[in-house]
């Protein structure tokens, strides 16, 4: 007897679940952001509302200046202390990994007066205090990207190669293992910005205004301008996860191995 | 310096030593390598002789000894001033970067400036006959061509010592005997010293000027392929190089055994012995004959093992309290033989190698 294959009831399913839980949901909030005045007919008013209210385009860009910055300390400080822990320090690895994990466990409140306390007085009173938070919980991510991108590259053998060839230290890292975990570093980049982008408890405890506290600020005024909010939040990740994604599958074009 | 006089270099190990721990990985190597030659490092995983390399390329560090390139130390100098070309059994072609820019990596790293490294890439290319990939990725190209262009990336720099570690391990058959001779023919083209590690006696025996046979992390004997297989200087080279049978023997008088009820002179080299010891004489296949079974000096047993090898066929012989016994005819007087024939051979040899049991 020909046995029943599972394979298109689970697609039907999943593919219902999907649309139930993230379709619905994003098609109903992006209809009421097209809502009209007083909840009539459709119009542009909440997106021009947005874009008009005091604070949004400063927010925004503080919050996209803050993730940068925070993108690009995270990977100056994490790419060679990973190379340098698959390389050579292999028996500190499970001490920084439980260090990177601790962001995870401590408290963010905890987190976020305790750092504070410990950062110079200089950084205290500026935003950029908060790129170092950003660099913090995003360790335990980062951490795990690049790991996993490192130990699938032969890298002890690319160095003593580069290094014997008469490379620098800078160089064999820019020249060769860079490329070499391009899709782990552009992981690590991609979570540190989006959870730079979308932090809000911390920013908020330590009183700094970003996209994310604005949004909760400027929510309260308007609720369909609220909901525009969302959708074009929603968007704005995508586009950017879309641009990341492309960015890191550009290969020179593969050609088949003659025999 | 000029280019010939980097390319020739002298390339001196003397008293080398590398411990981890309790465990001596290289004990107290002395190795001279003349300008121009090829000398391979042979032994058993674990004997030292990757080590060896690898300290001479300034990837590891030795506990002791001298390291010296035309006479100058080079102990302290970083891998990436060394100047040695390596070739690595791995291949370790940087993977996002062309076949042209794999061996042109080398020449950047030294700012050689623009047209003399397209100079040198393009020689490079014609010398490994890879012209035609010089756009390809590591990815695109078959085992034996990456193992080519590892060796023109390797060359590129005009190194002054050129170190192959396993070059041809990772490679079938049939490519690694091109690959080697390949190997052989431009070390002899550029006359460039070369110090090539394997574990595979044919590959070490095939282009090495000499070889040095290495256990326990010293070098057991170095020679001429061909003195080191018809004068092994000990027991161990005797075993390691080429095929031999061991067999019990007792020694009858200073410098005399009887093995097999024949009798026979044992070589001075492996030491001495007292009468009535009792050794294993070590024998190669080619070293026994077979004889008319009328001859009253033979050894008698019947055949219990027939290989054909291609032009030789490897015969084992079973005799009465003794090992099996190997021998190696040719395939074309093997014919007549038969697996349970009883057969008598005798040990051909004027001297042969002995060890203690």
């Amino acid at each position: 007897m020909k046995r029943l294959s599972l394979k298109w009831p689970l697609i039907v399913i999943s593919s219902a679940l999907a649309f139930i839980i993230f379709v619905v949901p994003l098609y109903g909030a992006s209809v009421y952001s097209f809502k009209g005045m007083g909840g009539k007919g459709h119009s542009w008013v909440n997106y021009q509302w947005l874009i008009h209210a005091d604070g949004f385009y400063p927010s925004l860009f503080t919050s996209l200046k803050l993730a940068v910055l925070a993108g690009i300390l995270n990977l100056l400080l994490m790419v060679p202390t990973m190379v340098y822990l698959n390389l050579k320090g292999q028996r500190f690895k499970p001490f920084v990994d439980f260090l990177c994990i601790l962001p995870l466990i401590i408290p963010v409140v905890s987190l976020a007066i305790g750092a504070q306390v410990a950062m110079p007085e200089f950084l205290q009173n500026t935003e950029y205090e908060l790129v170092f938070f950003f660099v913090i919980i995003a360790l335990p991510y980062t951490y795990r990207a690049l790991d996993t991108s490192l130990q699938t590259v032969a890298l002890k053998t690319l160095v003593e190669a580069s290094r014997s060839l008469g490379a620098s230290w800078t160089r064999t890292i820019i020249r060769v293992i860079v490329p070499a975990i391009r899709s782990g570093i552009t992981g690590a980049l991609f979570l540190t910005f989006a959870l730079s982008i979308g932090e809000y408890t911390i920013t908020s405890l330590l009183h700094w205004e970003t996209f994310p506290t604005w949004t909760v600020v400027a929510a309260q005024q308007n609720i369909l301008g609220a909901i525009a909010i969302s959708v074009f939040s929603f968007v704005g990740a995508i586009v950017l996860l879309t641009a990341i994604a492309l960015f890191s599958k550009k290969r020179v074009q593969r050609v088949e191995v003659e025999a | 310096m000029s280019k010939k006089e980097r390319i020739s270099s002298t390339l001196e190990l003397q008293g080398v030593s590398r411990h981890f721990g309790s465990v001596k990985a290289l004990d107290g190597l002395d190795l001279t390598v003349q300008p121009g030659e090829l000398v391979a490092l042979l032994g058993p995983s674990g004997c030292g002789k990757t080590t060896a390399l690898r300290i001479v390329a300034g990837l590891e560090v030795a506990t002791s000894g001298e390291l010296l390139v035309n006479g100058s130390r080079y102990n302290d100098t970083p891998a990436s001033q060394r100047d040695m070309g390596m070739v690595f059994q791995s291949y370790s072609l940087f993977p996002n970067l062309t076949v042209a820019e794999n061996i042109e990596y080398g020449l950047r790293a030294r700012k050689v400036d623009s047209e003399k490294r397209g100079k040198r890439v393009k020689a490079m290319l014609e010398l490994v006959d890879l012209a035609v990939k010089a756009k390809s990725y590591p990815h695109q190209l078959s085992g034996g061509q990456q193992q080519r262009v590892a060796l023109a990336r390797a060359l590129a720099i005009e190194p002054r010592v050129l170190l192959l570690d396993e070059p041809l391990s990772a490679l079938d058959a049939q490519v690694r005997g091109q690959i080697r001779e390949e190997i052989r023919r431009i070390q002899l083209e550029l006359g460039i010293t070369t110090l090539f590690v394997t574990h595979d006696q044919e590959e070490a025996m095939a282009i090495s000027d000499r070889v040095g046979v290495m256990s326990h992390g010293k070098l057991e004997q170095i020679d001429t392929p061909i003195a080191l297989y018809n004068s092994p200087a000990t027991p161990f080279v005797a075993s390691f190089v080429g095929q031999a049978n061991r067999i019990p023997a007792q020694i009858t008088a200073k410098g005399k055994a009887r093995v097999l009820n024949q009798k026979v002179n044992i070589s001075e080299s492996a030491g001495s012995f007292e009468e009535g010891d009792h050794v294993h004489v070590i024998i190669r296949p080619e070293l026994l004959e077979i004889v008319s079974e009328s001859d009253t000096d033979a050894t008698r047993g019947i055949v219990a093992l027939k290989s054909f090898l291609g032009p030789m066929t490897k015969i084992g012989i079973a005799v009465e309290g003794g090992p099996l016994i190997h021998l190696n005819i040719a395939s074309r007087e093997v014919r007549k033989i038969e697996i349970g024939d009883k057969i008598a051979f005798k040990i051909s040899s004027d001297e042969v190698m002995a060890a203690r049991v």
